[in-house]
């Protein structure tokens, strides 16, 4: 059984936390005034879930992201430099400015790629689950996807060859309550995602991804099984973003009301985790706007970096193409 | 006697927490809980078709169920949050409307929060949980009739129906919380993931029924020092830490398919009124899931009464054919002559 986390996690987690969201605020802001080009699909309030899962994982573990996908891959370690240099399509990104906000990758750190396709990301992580499996190093791949991609046949292709595989393998599914514009009641029958688990033989669990904890026991026992042979897990958080489905403000459709975010925003996962780790004694007031200064200070060293590296020259342009 | 309303409650999110990965236990998809609401309906339906009033749940649950039995009900608690609170708020709502009977379909903790909004509730609990006590397993189709024989006055709610015992919880005093089967403290420091699963943690559980016939911290009590739901009396439980010698070694089915050997330091009755007091930190657990965290210096007042919900029983109800007007005696004395 997956102990409580110990200060040690607990800060940690913290700390990944604060990582996403200055990181996703910064880049809300660039992207309102027109400086990084595309879309933006920002993170913030969902925070918990990428802490809570990836705490658990190493560089050696992989996962999948989807067009969400900033949070991924700073809770995996993703440094802001080459991370903005990407969003910038700098020669300095982690996907040498080929990728943007949607394709980013790394293989250093486990992270298979943002994927700006609703629902491809599974597939590509039973790939890598069935690698683990045959390497037998007690590794595991975790795929992150959202209540809209659980509806792609994808999805529920991976879900019925992992489970008939019995790989090492986690279905994190971000419950946001909304596929992009399209409230989850318009777009599925059933409200918990982690009802569709025993169709395909494995366990399906409800946790509030407003809880770092709370997410962190769960994968974590779901990770046990995964590394113990014991085949995948559907884990679905239910969560919510804060911001629009693109950018901060969006385009202002009415497809949620004022209400509804403002009493979301009363469970904002940071603000709540803050106040148990003080009352606990681990990290009091002054302590965490500490972790939150420096914390900007580098996302802003970040955005330096990246506005002052070069463009791709034009002469890569079909480097690293494979197909 | 002029017939009640029957409520109807669903909890969406019962049967789904991180004890199918720690323990054995299954999913219990909503889906199944919306056919149970359509067969309850069926069960009322035979002995007539009283009002119905539904808390519609943030899954559509018991409205999906009266749609596919084209059942007309009022709905209660429309505006809801998807947490405890729904129910809790749903129970006043139903007490409200006067309700004569109510099914529950959920856990032990989905009743708690019911009856924390409507404590002395007319109940039928149906179990659609994982660790349940205070519910249990009973066709719908049954337990519809057996709401239906109570809401419409065929049979009186006294005679088939037994008070649930409540242990009532203080925090510095004031009123908290209650729990119908346990109440416990842990050494934990959050809440997490909710459910209790870690004996090693235990430091002290109120168990108001201690039966060694269902999973949980129920079965601890119930394997050293039973108490039946009808007794009046509780049973307290202090538990001893990891690694100490310990004056009971309890091998415990603590959640399905899941043992612990549980260390006790001592185990005794508990009369109703007695207070149980113990101090923070740590976390509060009611009916298996963690429930509050306790800060240091906080104190914590248990309590045990007979002051819950009228459980109705539904093998005592339908034991009563007759009274129920489904059995009627057969007047041709051709007939009768034949048979």
């Amino acid at each position: 059984m997956t102990a409580q986390p110990t200060d040690e996690v607990l800060l940690d987690m913290h700390r990944r936390m604060v990582r996403i969201r200055n990181f996703e605020q910064e880049a809300g802001k660039l992207a309102e005034d027109g400086k990084i080009p595309g879309a933006l699909h920002l993170y913030v309030g969902q925070e918990a879930v990428a802490a809570g899962v990836m705490t658990h994982l190493s560089d050696q573990d992989w996962i999948t992201s989807t067009h969400r996908g900033h949070g991924h891959l700073i809770a995996k370690g993703g440094e802001f430099g080459p991370m903005f240099a990407e969003l910038f399509g700098r020669a300095t990104g982690y996907c040498k400015g080929k990728g943007g906000s949607m394709h980013i990758s790394n293989m250093d750190l486990g992270m298979l790629g943002a994927n700006g396709i609703v629902g491809a990301g599974p597939p590509i992580a039973v790939g890598a689950a069935f690698s683990c499996k045959t390497q037998g190093e007690g590794h595991v791949a975790a795929t992150f996807f959202g209540d809209g991609a659980s509806n792609e046949g994808s999805f529920h292709e991976a879900a019925n060859m992992a489970s008939l595989y019995k790989l090492p393998m986690l279905f994190v599914c971000e419950n946001n309550g909304y596929g992009e514009y399209t409230p989850q009641a318009n777009h599925q029958a059933i409200v918990d995602v982690a009802d569709r688990a025993p169709g395909y033989g494995m366990p399906g669990v409800v946790v509030d991804g407003m809880d770092a904890v709370a997410v962190y026991e769960a994968a974590g026992e779901a990770l046990r099984r995964a590394r113990a042979g014991e085949g995948p897990t559907l884990l679905e958080c239910k969560t919510y973003r804060f911001f629009d489905h693109v950018g901060v403000r969006g385009m202002g459709l009415s497809y949620r009301t004022d209400e509804e975010l403002a009493e979301w925003q009363k469970r904002d996962p940071i603000t709540l985790f803050e106040a148990r780790l003080a009352e606990l004694e681990i990290l009091d007031a002054d302590s965490a706007q500490a972790v939150h200064d420096e914390v900007l200070a580098g996302v802003r060293a970040g955005i330096e970096f990246a506005e002052a590296s070069p463009l791709p020259d034009p002469s890569v342009l079909l480097d690293d193409v494979y197909a | 006697m002029t017939p009640r309303p029957i409520g109807i409650l669903a909890n969406p999110a019962s049967g789904k927490d991180i004890r199918r990965l720690v323990a054995r236990a299954s999913v219990f998809d909503n889906q199944e809980k919306r056919a149970i609401v359509t067969r309850c309906l069926a069960g009322i339906a035979a002995l007539g078709q009283p009002e119905i009033v539904y808390f519609d749940d943030s899954h559509g649950i018991a409205r999906g169920g009266l749609e596919a039995a084209a059942v007309q009900g009022t709905p209660v608690a429309r505006t809801n949050t998807g947490r405890a609170d729904d129910t809790t708020r749903a129970a006043a709502e139903m007490r409200a409307a006067d309700c004569g009977a109510v099914i529950t379909l959920g856990g032990d903790g989905t009743n708690r929060a019911f009856a924390k909004g409507w404590l002395d509730a007319p109940l039928l609990p149906l179990s659609t949980g994982t660790n349940n006590v205070f519910p249990r397993i009973v066709e719908g189709t049954l337990a519809g009739m057996a709401a239906a024989a109570v809401a419409s006055g065929r049979v009186g709610l006294a005679d088939v129906s037994r008070r649930a015992k409540v242990i009532h919880v203080t925090v510095d005093g004031q009123d908290d919380d209650i729990a119908l089967i346990d109440a416990a403290a842990t050494n934990d420091r959050f809440v997490g993931a909710r459910a209790l699963l870690d004996c090693e943690r235990l430091v002290l559980a109120v168990l108001a029924t201690a039966t060694p016939t269902a999973v949980g911290l129920t079965s601890v009590g119930g394997l050293l020092l039973p108490v039946a739901g009808s007794e009046d009396f509780a049973a307290v439980v202090r538990f001893e830490l990891p690694g100490r010698p310990a004056l009971h070694r309890v091998r415990a089915p603590i959640a399905p398919g899941m043992f612990q050997d549980v260390g006790v330091a001592t185990a005794s009755h508990v009369a109703f009124g007695d207070r149980i007091t113990l101090e923070g930190p740590g976390v509060l657990a009611f009916d298996g899931e963690r429930e509050r965290t306790l800060a240091a210096g906080q104190r914590a007042t248990m309590e045990v009464r007979r002051d819950g919900p009228h459980v109705i029983d539904v093998e005592r109800i339908l034991r009563s054919g007759a009274a129920l007007g489904v059995v009627h005696a057969v007047q041709n004395e051709e007939l009768r002559d034949a048979v």
